[in-house]
């Protein structure tokens, strides 16, 4: 040991303690940032020649809480999109906040506008001679007609909307996984050559919650520091350095017989009915969720409404022989009873010729006849007093009748028990996703508490540690004043000695 | 005559110390000289005569300087990871333009603008090749070339092998229909380079083709979108899983071999693969080889090893860095610019791999310092001043005694 190496062992410590404080103060910067930002630490070792130095900067990490975050941030997203398309699809049955359990309180459900027809119906029959009364129940049934019109066109736009949501998920889904790929590498370099890569490990995991938000995923991480991510469901993202690419041609105009694209990885399918492995999290698979099951499910409902009032009122033959034929419930231009249910909804209206504001005779409904064939007509003798024909559609609409399958909610039931069923059904969607969304919102809330508390900054812990690095700081200065006043003894009483001439 | 025998040992003695003020100011001029050995100054007698009665003939005294070559000057870090220091006995082999030979413990290597790494005296690093078909490295001075670091070169290594670990969900229903490029039960993907570095996706489909008299057996099919068939599978095997383990069967491949539209066959080891009931779940997927990138940097690890670091965080290694030792390394014969020479009191030049044996390791970012300790120096400068200053007595005395005599004849 000599002087000079005890000031080069010095030197070493005042580099040491200020590569700390440039960490430190990194800590106390990103203490506020909304990304995530975890704590690093200077890990110091022993010099080769005695002294100190700085191996390594690390960062906290906790994996276990970090994936739990990553889940629960995309079982958030797939609820939330859900949630805020049924939100959408609640304006066909009025605001579901001040419904109440009963179907009949929202006034612009299909249910309600069914049960006011209902009753006019009901009201014409007591009084069939009284055109005001005919008038009412056509104009009853031409609003039940346009309420089913009106809530296929929100579901459309509900179904657009999800669409063009996940054509907007896909870019960014590409994006994120384009900065990935660059920030990936520079980690991998990093790792390789030895360089701090903990700002660039924080900004991978940051855009990791990002992706999570948009597609449920997993990581893996090799030994060289990159990582592969992966679907919820397996299918590969991003591995060996390369971004796979996530595909989607995205439909402008949505009708009742759309089906909507898949969202594809690579070429294979993660969404919809042709995947063999479909997501299940992320804000993906909400709205494809919302897209192809919630909203065409609804939708068949609907369709199945549609379906069972055109064929109440459709008319039968009283004379002869021949088809039933459309009534007061129609599509348009439509010479024949629909063979198919489906997007009847959307075009179901009614007859022209009962109407009156077309010029139609609202008195037809009484006596039959709609269509124009006289074989149809019921009230053969033409008398005002006539109701046979409005007892036997009452009867027929209160009768339980079989709807498909495809409603997902009880077949076998009548018409207006249906209607309030389908509301039931709708109402229990949004409470379902809604108490879903909060848990889920939770969880989110939770788990990044636990990171932040497991891996985050702690400005006290930073403050007190700035304050032993100030101190180490002066001490390791004091040792080199210290070596200097030493080296100026020697120098200083060298020059006093007087060598004998 | 002994007063005239005295005046030359004086005057001897003065060279001597004359020439340790020498060393000690080559010392103190090379305190912060990297890789700088320490200069000694030895001291030997000279005796003239032989134990006889009577007259006494002085002597004196003659020096030789030493280099204290072996010993380990302390390291002190820098910010450049072509700085090195060996810590240990070894140096390294460097050459001047001329191509001569040296040792030296001098790292301060900095890129030439050819690429070569050459130290502040201007001497160029030597190493051993490790490109493919350079052979092994000699361990002679034969085999030795510049180490170069010119970052220009692009580089595409072709992949060769990779490993594809997953859990097949044990609970998924039997797969409908035959396996193809689009009908499977669990889908993922690899990415492999071709020989000019294309990357070529591979699709690795699983499907369960379990049977009542087969359980657990899954097919495994392998496609690529860059193969001209891309729906002709590039291989397809037959995996069999063990009910009670999980794992596959002694009996199942734990290869697949795919030969790469483009590039080489690959063997991909699946020997981890699971039949759990959980979900599908990928836990391990690489393969080897890299895109064309270029040098990004290099890392120098102790044994030796220079590391091309692609821009694709690849890294290759380039060149082995050797050091040399002699049986006498104090004996070197030193010469300008830190370096030294073998010679036949050194003993015969020894190269090998740094780590090995006690030639010490290679340590990137630090420099060797100077050995010289300014305070020793100083206070050996005294020392010298007052031996010099008391030869110089010696020769005044002697001096004074001869005019005495000649005064004594002059009466």
């Amino acid at each position: 040991m000599s002087l000079s190496t005890a000031s080069n062992i010095a030197q070493s410590g005042l580099n040491t303690v200020s590569s700390e404080i440039s960490v430190l103060s990194r800590n106390i910067a990103g203490a506020n940032n909304t990304g995530i930002s975890s704590e690093k630490t200077a890990n110091i070792i022993t010099a080769l020649g005695g002294g100190s130095q700085v191996a390594s900067i690390t960062r906290a990490t906790n994996l276990a809480v970090f994936q739990n975050l990553l889940q629960a941030t995309s079982a958030n997203a797939a609820q939330t999109s859900l949630l805020s398309g049924i939100s959408t699809l609640n304006q066909t049955i009025g605001n579901i906040s001040s419904s109440s359990s009963s179907s009949g309180s929202a006034d612009n459900s299909p249910a309600a506008l069914l049960s006011n027809f209902t009753n006019a119906l009901q009201s014409f029959e007591a009084s069939p001679s009284d055109s005001s009364l005919a008038t009412a129940a056509v104009s009853q049934a031409s609003a039940l007609a346009q309420g089913l019109n009106s809530a296929t066109a929100t579901i459309n736009t509900a179904r657009e909307q999800a669409d063009a949501g996940i054509a907007t998920s896909v870019q960014t889904i590409n994006s994120l996984l384009s900065q990935f790929q660059s920030v990936n590498t520079q980690i991998v370099n990093g790792m390789a050559t030895g360089a701090d890569v903990t700002d660039a490990q924080d900004a991978r995991d940051t855009i990791l919650t990002q992706l999570a938000q948009q597609i449920g995923i997993s990581t893996t991480t090799s030994p060289n520091g990159g990582m592969s991510i992966y679907t919820d469901s397996g299918v590969t993202l991003f591995q060996g350095g390369t971004a796979r690419t996530v595909t989607f041609s995205p439909t402008a105009t949505y009708t009742p017989s759309t089906t909507g694209n898949a969202v594809y990885v690579d070429g294979v399918p993660i969404t919809g009915s042709s995947a063999s492995t479909p997501i299940s999290t992320g804000n993906i698979a909400g709205l494809a969720n919302l897209r192809d099951n919630l909203a065409t499910t609804y939708q068949a409902q609907l369709d199945n409404m549609a379906g069972a009032l055109i064929a109440t009122f459709a008319e039968s033959p009283q004379s002869g022989s021949g088809p039933n034929l459309p009534g007061l419930f129609t599509t348009p231009g439509a010479t024949a009873l629909p063979t198919s249910t489906t997007g009847l909804a959307g075009q179901i209206t009614i007859n022209p010729s009962v109407d009156p504001s077309q010029g139609g005779n609202p008195f037809l409904l009484r006596d039959g006849g709609i269509s124009g064939n006289a074989n149809y007509v019921y009230n053969t003798t033409g008398q005002a007093s006539y109701s046979a024909r409005l007892s036997q559609l009452l009867t027929q609409l209160s009768a339980p009748q079989t709807f498909a399958a495809d409603g997902d909610i009880a077949t076998n039931t009548s018409l207006s028990a249906y209607a309030s069923g389908s509301v039931g059904w709708l109402e229990n969607q949004y409470s379902t996703a809604s108490s879903q969304q909060t848990y889920q919102s939770t969880l989110v809330s939770t788990a990044t508490t636990a990171l932040s508390n497991s891996t985050g900054v702690n400005i006290d812990t930073e403050m007190s540690k700035m304050l032993d690095l100030e101190n180490s700081y002066s001490a390791t200065a004091k040792l080199i004043s210290a070596i200097d006043s030493m080296f100026n003894t020697l120098v200083t009483n060298l020059s006093n000695i007087t060598v004998p001439a | 005559m002994g007063l005239f025998s005295a005046m030359t040992a004086s005057v001897s003695g003065m060279a001597a110390q004359a020439n340790s003020l020498a060393s000690i100011s080559e010392n103190i001029s090379n305190s912060n000289t990297t890789g700088y050995k320490e200069a000694n100054t030895n001291f030997q007698d000279l005796v003239d005569s032989f134990g006889s009665t009577g007259d006494y003939t002085a002597g004196g005294v003659t020096t030789t300087i030493r280099y204290n070559i072996a010993e380990q000057g302390s390291l002190t870090s820098t910010t450049s990871p072509t700085d090195l220091a060996v810590q240990g006995n070894g140096f390294f082999l460097v050459q001047n333009s001329a191509g001569a030979d040296f040792l030296t413990r001098d790292g301060s290597f900095v890129e030439s603008g050819n690429g070569n790494l050459v130290n502040a005296a201007g001497y160029t690093l030597m190493g051993y090749s490790l490109a493919p078909g350079a052979g092994t490295p000699s361990q002679s001075l034969s085999g030795l070339v510049p180490v170069n670091i010119n970052a220009t070169a692009l580089s595409a290594t072709p992949s060769t092998s990779g490993t594809f670990t997953a859990n097949l969900n044990s609970n998924a229903p039997v797969l409908a229909g035959a396996p193809s490029a689009t009908n499977s039960t669990s889908t993922s993907s690899l990415t492999a380079y071709d020989d000019l570095g294309n990357s070529v996706t591979l699709n690795l489909n699983f499907s369960n083709i379990s049977t009542a008299a087969s359980p657990n057996t899954w097919e495994v099919q392998v496609y690529s979108p860059a193969s001209p068939t891309p729906t002709t599978p590039l291989t397809t095997q037959t995996l069999n899983f063990d009910p009670t383990t999980g794992g596959l069967t002694a009996a199942s491949p734990t290869a697949l071999s795919v030969a790469i539209p483009g590039g080489n066959t690959v063997s991909i080891n699946i020997a981890g693969m699971t039949q759990l009931a959980s979900g599908f779940q990928v836990s391990t997927a690489n393969m080897n080889g890299n895109a064309p990138s270029q040098v990004q940097s290099v890392s120098i690890a102790t044994n030796g090893t220079l590391s091309y670091v692609y821009s694709n965080g690849q890294t290759v290694p380039a060149y082995q860095i050797p050091l040399g030792n002699v049986s006498s390394p104090d004996n070197l014969t030193n010469l300008s610019g830190e370096v030294f020479q073998p010679n036949s009191n050194s003993g015969s030049l020894v190269i090998g791999t740094a780590g090995t044996g006690s030639l010490g390791t290679i340590q990137s970012s630090e420099l060797e310092s100077s050995t010289v300790d300014l305070a020793t120096q100083l206070t050996n400068m005294v020392a010298t001043q007052s031996a010099y200053s008391a030869n110089s007595k010696v020769f005044q005395t002697a001096a004074d005694l001869l005019s005495t005599l000649n005064n004594l004849i002059g009466h």
